[in-house]
């Protein structure tokens, strides 16, 4: 069976570290040919595996539990008035 | 962002750059500004006067460009010229010993090992947050923008006027200092380490 091509290989062919392909993925900011590159990779490296379960949980409950909040109305309604006075009459 | 040429809006047209595209950001821009003053009024001083500079500056935001790339680059700038100026304590950042750290493997391995899934899902209070809040300005801002606003590398390099190398490193190791807090959390919540 042929070596599947890496698609992290980079233009200079420098070979990725895990971490590297792991800080890539996590960041989302992978191709979907990388994306499937990895979750082979992972199959069979279990640092990589634990790692990026770990980390994924993380980014997930950080989106859950971060963000999502409502501004204030009346923020909202101060910088409406603001800009009205701004705005030529 | 800068180096867009400055447009000429009619009154009518800011009028509609400023109530479809930027308004509607007001509540990831809140939550921004309040992570990084972690205080609620002036949390909503730093989104009022980011706005009000949106506004003047109106004129050097292209339409159809990523707008909310454009606010929180304006408010993340305001918040280093304006309030991080009040705080007494001076935010400094060793990016050599990033680069190190970044060239470590051994490390990150040991800190995973500290840490498990099951812990962090056991983690139901403040944990996350909090251990978010605790980091350096710096480094909480990175991961702000890109695991809660989801912004790109090269986004994130445009708000932060920093190369895209540094982005790299800094969100590695601000992972890494995040999940040394959340370790600790975990130790406090009785999870014994390997």
């Amino acid at each position: 069976m042929s070596e599947q091509i890496n698609p992290f290989v980079q233009e200079d062919g420098k070979k990725p570290t895990c971490m590297q392909m792991l800080q890539i993925i996590l960041d989302e900011q992978s191709t979907e040919a990388q994306q499937e590159y990895f979750k082979a990779h992972m199959d069979r490296c279990m640092p990589c595996f634990k790692t990026y379960n770990l980390d994924a949980t993380i980014k997930e409950l950080l989106k859950s539990r971060c963000c999502g909040g409502e501004a204030p109305q009346d923020l909202i309604e101060g910088i409406k008035q603001r800009i009205d006075q701004e705005r030529p009459q | 962002m800068e180096e867009a040429p400055r447009q000429t809006y009619t009154e009518k047209q800011k009028n509609e750059v400023f109530n479809n595209e930027f308004l509607p950001l007001v509540h990831a821009m809140y939550n921004f500004a309040y992570r990084l003053t972690l205080d609620r009024d002036d949390a909503k001083d730093l989104v009022q006067d980011t706005y009000m500079k949106a506004f003047r500056f109106i004129e050097s935001f292209q339409t159809g460009t990523n707008a909310k790339a454009w606010l929180f680059r304006i408010l993340k700038n305001s918040f280093i010229n304006d309030y991080r100026k009040k705080s007494k304590e001076p935010n400094k950042v060793d990016y050599q010993e990033v680069e190190t750290y970044y060239n470590s493997e051994d490390v990150n391995r040991q800190i995973t090992a500290d840490l498990r899934v099951e812990s962090l899902k056991d983690m139901i209070g403040d944990e996350i947050s909090n251990a978010l809040n605790s980091l350096e300005v710096d480094f909480k801002t990175v991961i702000i923008l890109c695991d809660l606003e989801g912004f790109k590398y090269e986004e994130m390099a445009k708000i932060l006027d920093i190369p895209i190398g540094t982005v790299r490193s800094r969100l590695h190791r601000a992972r890494q200092l995040l999940k040394e807090k959340l370790s600790e959390y975990a130790r406090e919540m009785g999870y014994k380490n390997t």
